[in-house]
């Protein structure tokens, strides 16, 4: 599977790339955060020379040269070691990393590949009944609801849905009275604390989705192949799906790619609003109490696995067009 | 189908013979012609014509305050007051300004930045546009965002400018691609080729021969990045990351969040502001609409199949 | 009277918005007998496609039927509903279409192209599915194991084959062929006529053969309708319409059919060569040779073109595959003044010779020399020195001229970049181009922008840029092969009188054996990147010599030798 193969390989490249981005990214800033860094850190015990040190290598004070530098990053890349949070001292990075990482991915995978399923099945609908009502409504309010805000949504539905109705909560992942364990009480609890957050999401990418796949199928709807198959007398259900729509989810499905960071970055928001203790909102609590390793941590998690997704999607495209398999 | 494409030259030809130039004003045409699009000039006439005349428009100054704190919509404050005593209404028509601006100068510099790149990337070849296509798909893939949230944080309140630097610097990958690929199916026309053969010089046929053909993707891709433009700067000045002193729809929302206007019930506090938003980038997209069908004739209106 | 198909006062327009509607039938109505062959003829516009669409209700949006009956075994099909026209498909009407390479679902296999009707209409048992599919491909000359592949693995050729065996699926009583060949090479286009001419005698159905080119159809069908401007201008036996034709027009179009191996080849407008040439053997000959002379003086010493032990191998398209090599060792000399045909069908390596003569391709091995400049290592400003002698006529029209330039700006470019004359200088030598390529009023045509002008107008514009620089070469990649039948003599005429007037070298590179016996003096065949014959043209195409020629003359349409043996 040469296809593959090269996939693989480019996704490493990638990966390599992302993972120097990052490192690099603070040393081309103007200013020092080192020193704002141990000031904050300082305000919660004494600081080691040893934290110091990690700190500086960690934000790119010259210890050594850049190459020797580069590989302490690297390594600590590796072992996935992201040295001590400073503002949840003494809480390693990695270690808050990964409480908040589930949420996010249940709540931010789950949701996007579910309007993706919903967003094309419409699309497809709105192409095959292109000029009806069929097609006008949902691609008018389609289009109108992808261009608000992440965030606005997030505060209308938290007012209205929250504070006035009461039907949702309004902060948290799970109730204050639930207590983390694989019971089905607490499953339900937090899909009822995601729900108005994984609305959200769902209310502002729907749109895009359908969009793209609407496009993407009126092209493939007058390509020859259709024509030809109506022709032929095919079932009209025959050729918009396994005809026309088979062939627009292609190209549909290097958009769902691609527009997949903006997702994420969308949802970054959305967790602020909504107190959601993903990764989002943690990169929010980050930024605002300048906890540089955290923040770069999580910038590298949420880089790496967008990338990840895409890398997906490229296999998932070699899977479903015969042409890529030669 | 040949014939079909025939008979839409042929119709063109009725048409008046169009001068230099001419493109443009087709494009306006064509647009107009298109409700969707006719829809979102429309808007965006508006909002333009709001943010340039806001200070005969608004009732007060953008940061004047000094009013009651938190009133709700009467007489005087149609839209209430602020948590620190400023009129909502004044602050709303003062932030067009901060959108349209934005909107404007970071979709332009992306959009100028995605010409350079992809027009370069579409007509070299070899190892150099392998580089380049690395270095594009790397920034298409990476959630923009979250890097302009690092990249704030970074620079420490660095203001619009900062903005409108971190917006340019994470939005150009898309139409970049977009213009490649169209340079690419230009290049291998016949016309490019004969230029050459015209001793034309390498700049020219760039911006000469290749550039005007795109002026619809061009187009496409400056709303598109106005769009996302418009929207990353409020979500940065909502996060607080921005300069939290000017007046945005954005830094509405923010100080609105911070005065906890939930909890107080000024809903209007949270709805026009984000409605502003979405119809100042509804009205872009609506335009985008009318431009793809330039773009892709199979889009243009038409009766159902 | 066994009608199957009766067409009564049908139009068809094209209402899109924001054009002004255009009426591309008008008013047609003829009859098709039961097992008839019949050919729809016209050029680009003429409205037959869009004839063909509207009788098998295929049409699309902005196209509509605005008037008349379409009656299918006696019931209008106008009026049928979606479904009832959807079973009417099986056992009634099939239509195979001009891009039958990409009439296929790129990522369906063959074989569920064919399952998709069988399940559609439920006319073969499933128990027969395997055996009916093996028996459709082989019928249209394939082996069964196409039955496994994706269409991307065929060749176009073979997708068309395809398409007309999932058409025989259906079992159709009437088949309609839009251009079934247009898009092929020279010699499967022969071959794939070749099939639905017996496929029509052993399955019995009646075929309706769309094509532009009256020769093809004259050849294959009994009876022929004309199509002008979304008419009908004549309806009659193929005998008939050979030998006395009634419509000027039709008249017109057969008199651009001539047999490539005749002794004297006429077309309107064009004197045969070779009775011209004389003998006709032999390099450039004198008399024409003196005259270049006269009209070139101020001017050193004309350059040959010599292309020496010339080889291009390009890298293979995929990993894994093979190299290909698109030339092969081929040498030879273009003098000054001499009209050279490069013969060959698609993949022949022909113009992959005009792209290593013209510096745009560097060949693997080999040297190309023009005068003493050595082609294959030309740095930039040198290739403009090249350019400014051995100029390019394209092949399509349309894509060959800026849609955004006036053709004045076209033509100013290259005086302004070679001639060095600006201003009024400038404008006065486009005019005199325009009026040396017969576009006059050379002032109208000037402001003019490409789409305003036809195809024949847009190649002389093409012609007149090639010649802003004063080149002594012209290479003429396909010139005419994308204009109408009727606009290629014009065109061919004024390059053969530009060519004597100016004393330039052409190199003309075609598949078309009658139009490179018209202006060229001798003739190299390419087959795979290898000359396989050269010589005088008119001798070479009189008496061919290698298997290859033969086969390329055998495809040219001649409706006078099908025709001359039956009537």
């Amino acid at each position: 599977m040469a296809f593959v193969l090269r996939k693989i390989g480019l996704f490493l490249l990638t990966l390599w790339a992302a993972v120097t981005l990052n490192f690099l990214l603070p040393r081309m800033m103007p200013g020092s955060p080192t020193d704002a860094a141990i000031a904050k850190l300082a305000q919660n015990g004494p600081v080691t020379d040893a934290t110091r040190k990690a700190i500086e290598a960690q934000l790119g004070v010259p210890d050594g040269n850049i190459f020797e530098q580069y590989l302490g990053y690297l390594h600590q890349v590796i072992t996935l070691d992201f040295g001590v949070s400073y503002t949840f001292y003494p809480q390693s990075v990695s270690e808050m990393i990964w409480q908040a990482f589930p949420y996010t991915v249940i709540l931010v995978g789950f949701v996007t590949i579910i309007a993706f399923v919903l967003g094309t099945l419409i699309g497809v609908l709105t192409a095959w009944k292109r000029n009806t009502w069929l097609d006008a409504l949902p691609t008018l309010t389609g289009s109108f609801a992808s261009t608000f805000p992440y965030f606005w949504t997030a505060l209308l539905l938290l007012f209205f849905a929250g504070y006035v109705f009461h039907l949702f909560p309004t902060s948290g992942a799970f109730g204050p009275t639930a207590s983390p364990a694989m019971t089905w009480e607490f499953f339900v609890d937090v899909l009822y604390h995601a729900a108005l957050p994984a609305l959200t999401i769902l209310i502002t990418s729907l749109g895009g989705w359908i969009i793209g796949m609407r496009n993407a199928m009126i092209n493939t709807l007058g390509d020859d192949y259709v024509t030809f198959a109506e022709a032929n007398g095919l079932k009209g259900r025959t050729v918009a799906i396994r005809y026309a729509a088979r062939n627009a989810i292609l190209p549909n499905l290097t958009g769902f790619g691609l527009a997949l960071g903006g997702v994420v970055g969308g949802s970054v928001l959305v967790e602020q609003v909504f107190g959601y203790p993903g990764i989002g909102y943690l990169l929010f609590n980050a930024v605002i109490g300048q906890d540089y390793p955290l923040m770069q941590a999580l910038f590298l998690m949420i880089t790496v696995s967008v990338l990840i997704a895409n890398f997906l999607v490229d296999i998932m495209y070699g899977v479903l067009d015969p042409r890529t398999r030669r | 189908m040949t014939t079909t494409q025939n008979v839409t030259k042929s119709t063109e030809k009725a048409m008046r013979p169009p001068r230099r130039l001419a493109f443009i004003t087709r494009l306006a045409a064509t647009l107009w012609a298109n409700w969707k699009s006719r829809l979102g000039l429309i808007i965006l006439a508006c909002f333009i014509f709001v943010a340039i005349f806001a200070p005969l428009l608004a009732p007060y100054g953008a940061s004047q305050d000094g009013f009651e704190r938190n009133a709700d919509a009467s007489a005087a404050h149609w839209f209430g007051t602020t948590a620190a005593g400023e009129d909502v209404l004044s602050q709303l028509i003062y932030g067009s300004q901060i959108s349209v601006s934005v909107g404007f100068i970071a979709g332009l510099l992306s959009t100028i930045v995605a010409i350079v790149i992809g027009l370069s990337w579409g007509y070299i070849r070899g190892f150099g546009a392998d580089v380049i296509n690395f270095i594009v798909n790397l920034f298409l893939v990476i959630p923009g965002l979250p890097l302009m949230i690092v990249i704030a944080a970074y620079l420490q309140n660095g203001g619009l400018v900062m903005i409108v630097a971190v917006i340019v610097i994470t939005g150009w990958a898309w139409g970049a691609r977009v213009l490649r690929a169209q340079t690419q199916t230009l290049r291998s026309r016949d016309f490019v080729t004969a230029a050459r053969f015209s001793g034309e010089p390498a700049w020219r046929i760039v911006f000469k021969e290749i550039l005007p053909n795109m002026t619809s993707i061009i187009a496409g891709g400056f709303f598109g990045a106005a769009t996302s433009a418009i929207l990353a700067e409020a979500g940065l000045e909502f996060l607080g990351l921005g300069d939290s002193s000017i007046v945005s729809w954005g830094t509405i929302l923010y100080w609105a969040q911070n005065s906890n206007a939930l909890l107080t019930g000024q809903w209007i506090l949270l709805f026009a502001p984000g409605l502003c938003i979405a119809l100042l980038a509804l009205s872009l997209t609506l335009i985008n609409f009318g431009v793809d069908a330039i773009s892709n004739p199979r889009l243009r209106e038409g009766k159902s199949r | 009277m066994n009608h199957i198909l009766e067409v009564k006062d049908l139009s068809v327009v094209y209402e899109s918005n924001g054009f002004t509607a255009l009426q591309a039938v008008d008013h047609v109505s003829f009859v098709l007998e039961a097992g008839e062959f019949v050919g729809l003829v016209g050029e680009s516009g003429s409205g037959k496609s869009t004839l063909g669409f509207a009788i098998t209700r295929l049409q699309k949006p902005p196209a509509r039927t605005n008037g008349g009956q379409i009656l299918f075994r006696g019931k209008d099909i106008r009026e049928l509903d979606v479904e009832s026209l959807r079973q009417q498909r099986q056992g009634g009407f099939a239509m195979v279409l001009q891009s039958g390479m990409n009439a296929l679902n790129p990522v369906r296999t063959i074989r569920n192209h064919f399952i998709d009707i069988f399940r559609a209409h439920g006319h073969v048992e499933k128990s027969r599915w395997d055996a009916r599919q093996i028996e459709l491909i082989e019928k249209v000359g394939l082996s069964k194991e196409a039955l496994a592949r994706f269409p991307g693995e065929l060749s176009g050729g073979m997708r068309q084959r395809v398409s007309i065996a999932l058409a025989l699926s259906l079992e159709p009583q009437l088949m309609v062929f839009d251009e079934p060949t247009t898009a092929l090479d020279v010699l499967v286009q022969q071959a794939i006529m070749t099939t639905i001419k017996s496929l029509q005698k052993s399955e019995g159905f009646t075929a309706v053969l769309i094509s532009h080119d009256l020769g093809v159809v004259l050849e294959s069908t009994q009876r022929v309708l004309v199509m002008h401007e979304g008419r009908i201008v004549e309806d009659a036996s193929s005998a008939e319409i050979l030998q006395n034709p009634q419509d000027e027009y039709t008249r017109m179009l057969l008199s651009h059919y001539a047999d490539p191996r005749a002794e004297v080849v006429e077309l309107p407008g064009f004197t045969e060569r070779a009775s011209r040439d004389g003998a006709g053997a032999g390099k450039a000959s004198g008399t024409t040779a003196a005259g270049t002379t006269a009209s070139r003086e101020g001017r050193s010493a004309d350059s040959a073109i010599v292309v020496d032990q010339v080889s291009m191998v390009y890298p293979p398209p995929r990993r894994g595959e093979s190299a290909i090599t698109a030339v092969d060792d081929v040498s030879f000399t273009l003098e000054p003044g001499e009209s050279l045909a490069l013969v060959g069908a698609s993949g022949s390596g022909k113009s992959t010779i005009a792209k290593l003569i013209t510096g745009i391709e560097k060949p693997t091995s080999g040297t190309v020399k023009f005068g003493s400049l050595d082609v294959a290592r030309l740095g930039r400003g040198q290739i403009r020195e090249l350019h400014r002698n051995v100029q390019m006529i394209f092949q399509d029209p349309y894509s060959a001229l800026n849609p955004l330039h006036t053709v004045e700006y076209t033509l100013t470019r290259p005086v302004v970049n070679f001639g060095g004359l600006r201003g009024p200088q400038a404008r006065r030598r486009v005019l005199e181009l325009l009026e040396t390529v017969g576009l006059a009023p050379v002032e109208q045509f000037a402001a003019k922008l490409p789409h305003q002008l036809s195809g024949g107008q847009r190649q002389r514009v093409v012609i007149a840029r090639a010649l802003a620089s004063n080149p002594q070469v012209l290479i003429a990649d396909e010139p005419v092969s994308m204009l109408d039948v009727s606009l290629r003599a014009g065109v061919l005429a004024l390059l053969e009188e530009l060519r004597e007037q100016w004393g330039v070298s052409m190199l003309y590179i075609t598949h078309d054996l009658l139009s490179a016996r018209l202006v060229t003096e001798n003739i190299m065949v390419l087959n795979g990147g290898r000359v396989v014959e050269r010589g005088n043209t008119a001798q070479v195409l009189q008496h061919p010599e290698d298997d290859y020629t033969i086969r390329l003359l055998d495809a040219v349409p001649n409706p006078a030798r099908a025709w001359g043996a039956a009537v």
